[in-house]
């Protein structure tokens, strides 16, 4: 496009931000639905945060849920919850690592969810790109057919399946890389993590590449340019490129969050220390303030990055409506 | 529970027959096209195997699902590797239950937990969306913003609330997968319907007084088909990935019974301890099932859409 | 009760010998030792804290017994020798416990360790604001006012224990109780700083805060990934502690926490993957370990109102618990050096004898055709074996789940009895368990102290574990003469004789610790049926 009128290039800007400021404005009550859903639904769990095999005397029990601010009724705790997460921010004390806060927890594992997140996202666009694209003008080749193979096998293979042979291989054979840890993010401890992570959003992306450009190039428009002796090379990277991408876009909202749940196998296999592992953890031993915050932090991740996508998806895309 | 792809198609294809004379030549064309394409064919012919084996094959068993086999026990790495002798033709599990069987089972479980997914997703996505892309207007927003909110939810956190709430059960898996499964199938029936609602023969419909529910019923619904078939087969495997997620998490099925996820997540486990059919037989129906519909899936795409000429 | 032990006399001695094991020998044993003196180990998961008087797990006391010292520590075979502590006494029939402290210990930031310190920690443990889950562990130590502290009743100030003077620590109990100098080794009864604590609050056990009397302070932590700790400078037998670094690195998935050793990632993996260890031990005979550990598994049987009508009738009870093979699952799935369990205190628990329990001493044929007539009478009397719909409950693990499948088919095949599995997470387990919401549950007990009516007070009506509701009054009476006698043990071969006869519980087997250890790391505590060691004692010999 480029080109546009400044009067038609305002009114989009306009109509993007006013768009935008709906989607923000559907997320508040979003985000309030999902805490009180979540909270009701641990209030229905069977089980207490404090149980163990031994059974805890009354009056222990009483301590600590007076400690926990669990002896207040069930009104008074969601008001006083909401109104400390909106107002301060604040998750509250874990109720299974007792010397740390949701806050800590989340402040410690989120970025390393994030950074693995993040290269994953990287390796599975750029590869998973490439693969499709290539894919598409090879169209009918030994490479599509290759490509195609490859990135179905990557997507069908569970990613618990994969990440012991990883260790298997690169720890135990080779002894090219640890078996696991973090250590703050070095590059030695983030290689197996990215690979577990990464390889079926790389082939998710890869063949949703491969038939969008395969519709494009089959697309009038390519073809009239390629009728005028454009080369290949330049008909692809400059006409081809940005409509083949389109769906893709759409994907990659899903595909972040899907890395971030994701991160529950990683977490597993590799002991990040990231968030998956202590989401399901603390699901599974009731720690109720660690549940909500995971749970509120992701829900908040999933409406910015379908809005992000959204958003960069009408900007790409000028017939977008709003 | 089963739903032969192409058993449905043909049924669509007989109604839209009488419907519109259009419709014969369009469904003719597709079915021409999908046959021609070597992959797709493959990948029916494989899923029509993997349905077969699912469904039938526990009568070529000789063991149940939960029998075990006490003479295996203790030396399951010497001794219970597949074998035709015994009867055991996929080998036994580490406690000397057979694979086979287990196999089977598993694989029945899975596609259900596919299949049941898929239907809902189709069931419920395609009348809320074709609903609100037809109603338009505060209507449309409003089904439209439940979409949005739903979405935004962190499905696969709340999935294992709700199995850790409400306990472990096909059925809980089933209602979990459910809710979620529709939201896309949601905009993409809104979507096509916005495109077909001002084709002639709706306004047609509307003009003599055809009541909304029977227009959407009669003509919409039945023009959403090809897209909505073509993602429904997508989306089986999607499902039957997650399920085998929920599984590795340990929140799968009850014991005895067992899926693919379950028997590959303890097959994965025991990887280096001389036990490879463990994880090869499961995990090669694993593959092949989702292998036969994604190109199932992807062959009905090229197949259906008129684009792609 | 008089013990001393010099101490002080001894560091004298070894003080000598510190340059000779800088030169790389091993000052007692003369083994050379390796250049690198650091120790790792595999846990299973974090440890959801580092205070002492909060600590309720396992791997939470490993790593407080190296980070603080107690009154007393345990040799390898498990007595108590000094810790803080160098001599103690007790005076009043036991019930008054007077403690020498040593004036060389020091806090990490250099403060002395005084008598101040322990009741101020004491104190911590049992006041209701520091909700320790633990809390419960001061009301059995039996410390006047504890329990009352606890339920909110009294002052946390009044607990009986008292700083005679600064290295001086008098504790007064309720009750005589011989065995209280070794409950000081437990977390719980460790001394706490109280500067750090009023200083940083929840915060005080972060790296940089966290100060301690142990040999070890913490150097780094990552939730969830692991922690460093290296050795203590201020210790007062610094001198003598040869390891200078620990990691503890989590590994969740027990399968790869097997592969990571043997990359060489660890020195101790603990324990080793069901089923696996035969293996090892044949690959690995120097490294591979399988020590007695008190715990016993069994299944519990719900004879309450709530539970099947069929279960209250002691045939069936008995048939149920014939049928069940457990040579086959402690030989062909465990395979750890557990011992098919026909009672249920552990028998490796000190000064127990393990009764001779008559279907124990069977074949399991015997057992077999016993378990078919008995549930065939049972039948014939028209108890309703067949409508009990039978269903066994456990959590989630891969292991109790191998053995509930197990046990189902055995009374299937051999009862014809029809028990289905019921799988739940953790948490629910253990509320469908107390509330009587089961038919026969697995559960496992584990000692609190290495005594045998810390197994067997579990089958007292009004104990609080006792899940399957068995009530019998001999026991019961039995059980509470145990704790005045002088020599209980015929108490409890005659209560051991009683659930066996009654068949109150199923035992299934009786724990094993299985482990891989380095071959180069030695002066692991073997023999400590308590699995507690202390890594000070460890060192590495060279190649």
């Amino acid at each position: 496009m480029g080109t546009l009128p400044g009067g038609l290039e305002t009114e989009k800007a306009r109509r993007l931000l006013s768009y935008t400021l709906r989607r923000v404005l559907v997320a508040i009550p979003t985000l309030l639905i999902l805490i009180v859903f979540s909270f009701l639904l641990m209030e229905a769990a069977p089980g207490s945060p404090f149980a163990t095999e031994r059974g805890v005397p009354p009056e222990v029990l009483a301590n600590l849920e007076a400690k926990y601010g669990l002896d207040e009724p069930l009104w008074k705790r969601m008001a006083i919850y909401v109104w400390s997460v909106v107002t301060q921010f604040d998750f509250g004390p874990s109720f299974k690592f007792k010397d740390r806060t949701v806050n800590d927890i989340i402040a410690q594992g989120f970025p390393v969810t994030l950074t693995y997140g993040f290269w994953s996202f990287v390796v599975a666009v750029i590869v998973g790109g490439t693969l499709g694209i290539l894919a598409a003008v090879r169209h009918n080749t030994w490479l599509d057919y290759l490509a195609v193979g490859v990135s179905v096998g990557a997507q069908v293979l569970p990613n618990f399946v994969m990440a012991p042979i990883l260790v298997i291989v690169f720890t135990l054979w080779l002894g090219w890389l640890p078996g696991g840890g973090w250590q703050g993010g070095q590059w030695q401890f983030v290689i197996m993590p990215v690979i577990a992570l990464s390889t079926s959003y790389m082939a998710s992306i890869a063949r949703l590449t491969r038939s969008s450009m395969l519709e494009v190039l089959n697309s009038n428009f390519i073809r009239t340019a390629r009728a005028k002796g454009l080369p290949m090379r330049r008909v692809i990277l400059v006409h081809a490129l940005r409509p083949a991408l389109l769906p893709v876009i759409s994907y990659l909202g899903p595909a972040f969050v899907g890395m971030i749940t994701g991160s529950v196998v990683v977490d597993v296999f590799f002991s990040t220390g990231g968030i998956g592992q202590f989401f399901v953890n603390s699901a599974l031993s009731r720690d109720y303030s660690m549940i909500m915050g995971i749970t509120i932090l992701i829900g908040a991740l999933t409406i910015l990055f379908n809005l992000v996508v959204d958003i960069l998806y009408a900007w790409i895309d000028p017939k977008i409506r709003y | 529970m089963r739903v032969p792809l192409l058993h449905r198609a043909a049924a669509t294809e007989a109604f839209l027959g009488a419907e519109a004379v259009a419709g014969r030549s369009l469904w003719q064309d597709a079915r021409t096209r999908f046959f021609r394409n070597k992959a797709a064919v493959a990948g029916l012919v494989v899923l029509i195997f993997v349905f077969l084996f699912a469904f039938f094959g526990q009568f070529l068993a000789q063991w149940s699902n939960e029998e075990v086999d006490w003479g295996m026990l203790g030396s399951i790495s010497e001794m219970g590797g597949p074998s035709i002798a015994n009867g055991h033709y996929f080998g036994v599990d580490e406690l000397g239950r057979d694979l086979y069987a287990r196999t089977v089972q598993g694989t029945r479980i899975s596609l259900m937990v596919g299949v049941v997914g898929a239907l809902i997703s189709v069931i419920v996505g395609t009348i809320w969306g074709a609903t609100a892309g037809y109603l338009g207007g505060r209507i449309d927003g409003a089904m439209m913003r439940v979409v949005d909110i739903l979405m935004a939810i962190p499905y696969m956190f709340v999935l294992i609330l709700l199995l850790v709430v409400f306990g472990r059960s096909i059925l809980m898996l089933f209602v979990g997968i459910g809710l979620i499964s529709w939201l896309d199938m949601a905009r993409i029936a809104r979507g096509q319907t916005l495109s077909i609602k001002n084709k002639e023969f709706i306004e047609a419909a509307i003009a003599i007084g055809v009541p909304t529910a029977t227009i959407i019923r009669r003509h919409i619904v039945p023009n959403l088909l090809g897209v909505v078939i073509v993602y429904s087969t997508l989306l089986v495997p999607t499902m039957i990935i997650f399920e085998s997620f929920i599984s590795f998490l340990g929140l799968g099925v009850q014991e005895p019974n067992t899926s693919l996820g379950a028997l590959i997540s303890a097959g994965a486990n025991q990887m280096r301890y001389g036990v490879p059919w463990q994880l090869g037989f499961p995990l090669f129906f694993f593959v092949i099932t989702l292998f036969a519909f994604f190109f199932v899936g992807d062959g009905l795409r090229d197949a259906l859409d008129p684009k792609d000429r | 009760m008089k013990t001393s032990i010099f101490a002080l006399s001894t560091v004298g001695l070894l003080l000598t010998s510190a340059a000779s094991f800088a030169a790389g020998t091993h000052p007692e044993t003369g083994e050379a030792l390796a250049d690198d003196q650091t120790f790792s180990y595999r846990l299973l998961d974090d440890v959801p804290t580092l205070d002492p008087q909060l600590i309720e797990d396992v791997s939470g006391s490993h790593v407080a017994r190296q980070l603080f010292e107690g009154l007393l520590n345990q040799n390898a075979p498990g007595d108590n020798i000094p810790g803080v502590a160098t001599e103690w006494e007790a005076s009043e029939g036991n019930t008054v416990w007077t403690f020498k402290l040593r004036e060389n210990a020091k806090w990490s930031n250099g403060d002395p360790v005084t008598a101040h310190d322990f009741v101020y920690a004491w104190q911590r443990a049992a006041d209701p604001a520091t909700a320790s889950p633990y809390a419960w562990y001061m009301e059995i130590t039996e410390i006047v006012n504890a329990a009352d502290i606890v339920a909110g009743n009294a002052a946390p100030d009044t607990l009986g224990v008292e700083a005679v003077d600064d290295y001086t620590l008098k504790v007064t109990l309720n009750n005589p109780l011989p065995y209280f100098p070794s409950m000081t080794t437990h977390a719980t009864l460790f001394p706490t700083h109280k500067g750090t604590i009023e200083a940083h609050g929840d915060d005080w056990t972060r790296p940089g805060n966290l100060v301690g009397n142990g040999a070890y302070v913490l150097e780094s932590r990552s939730l969830g990934e692991g922690f460093t700790m290296v050795k203590n400078d201020m210790y007062w037998d610094a001198e003598n502690t040869i390891i200078t670094e620990i990691n503890g690195v989590i590994v969740n998935d027990s399968a790869q926490a097997l592969t990571r050793y043997e990359a060489g990632e660890y020195d101790l993996l603990e324990p080793v993957p069901a089923g696996q260890f035969p293996r090892l031990q044949q690959e690995r005979p120097d490294e591979a370990h399988s020590v007695p550990r008190l715990c016993s598994y069994y299944y519990a049987i719900n004879v309450s109102d709530s539970g099947p009508e069929a279960l209250k009738d002691e045939r069936v009870r008995e048939a149920l618990s014939y049928a069940v093979d457990r040579d086959v699952i402690v030989d062909q799935i465990l395979k750890g050096g557990q011992t098919a369990a026909y009672s249920f205190t552990h028998i490796a628990t000190a000064g127990f004898e393990a009764p001779e329990i008559d279907y124990g001493t069977w074949s399991q044929a015997e057992r077999d055709a016993k378990a078919k007539e008995l549930i065939e009478a049972a039948r014939a009397d028209g108890v309703p074996v067949d409508e009990m719909g039978l269903d066994i409950l456990y959590n989630t693990s891969d292991q109790h789940k191998q053995i509930a499948t197990l046990i189902s088919q055995m009374w299937k095949q051999k009862l014809g009895v029809e028990a289905g599995l019921e799988n739940q997470e953790w948490a629910t387990y253990l509320e469908t368990r107390s509330q009587q919401d089961f038919d026969v549950a697995r559960a496992a007990w584990c000692a609190d102290y290495n005594e045998a009516s810390t197994f067997l007070d579990l089958m007292t009506t009004t104990h609080g574990s006792n899940d399957g509701k068995y009530s019998n009054a001999e026991v019961d009476q039995l059980m509470k003469a145990s704790k005045t006698s002088d020599d209980p043990q015929p108490n409890y071969t005659r209560v051991e004789e009683i659930i066996a006869d009654e068949m109150g519980m199923i035992p299934i087997y009786h724990y094993a610790n299985t482990f891989l250890l380095d071959a180069s790391l030695k002066g692991f505590p073997y023999e400590n049926a308590e699995n507690n060691w202390y890594v000070k004692e460890f060192y590495r010999v060279a190649d």
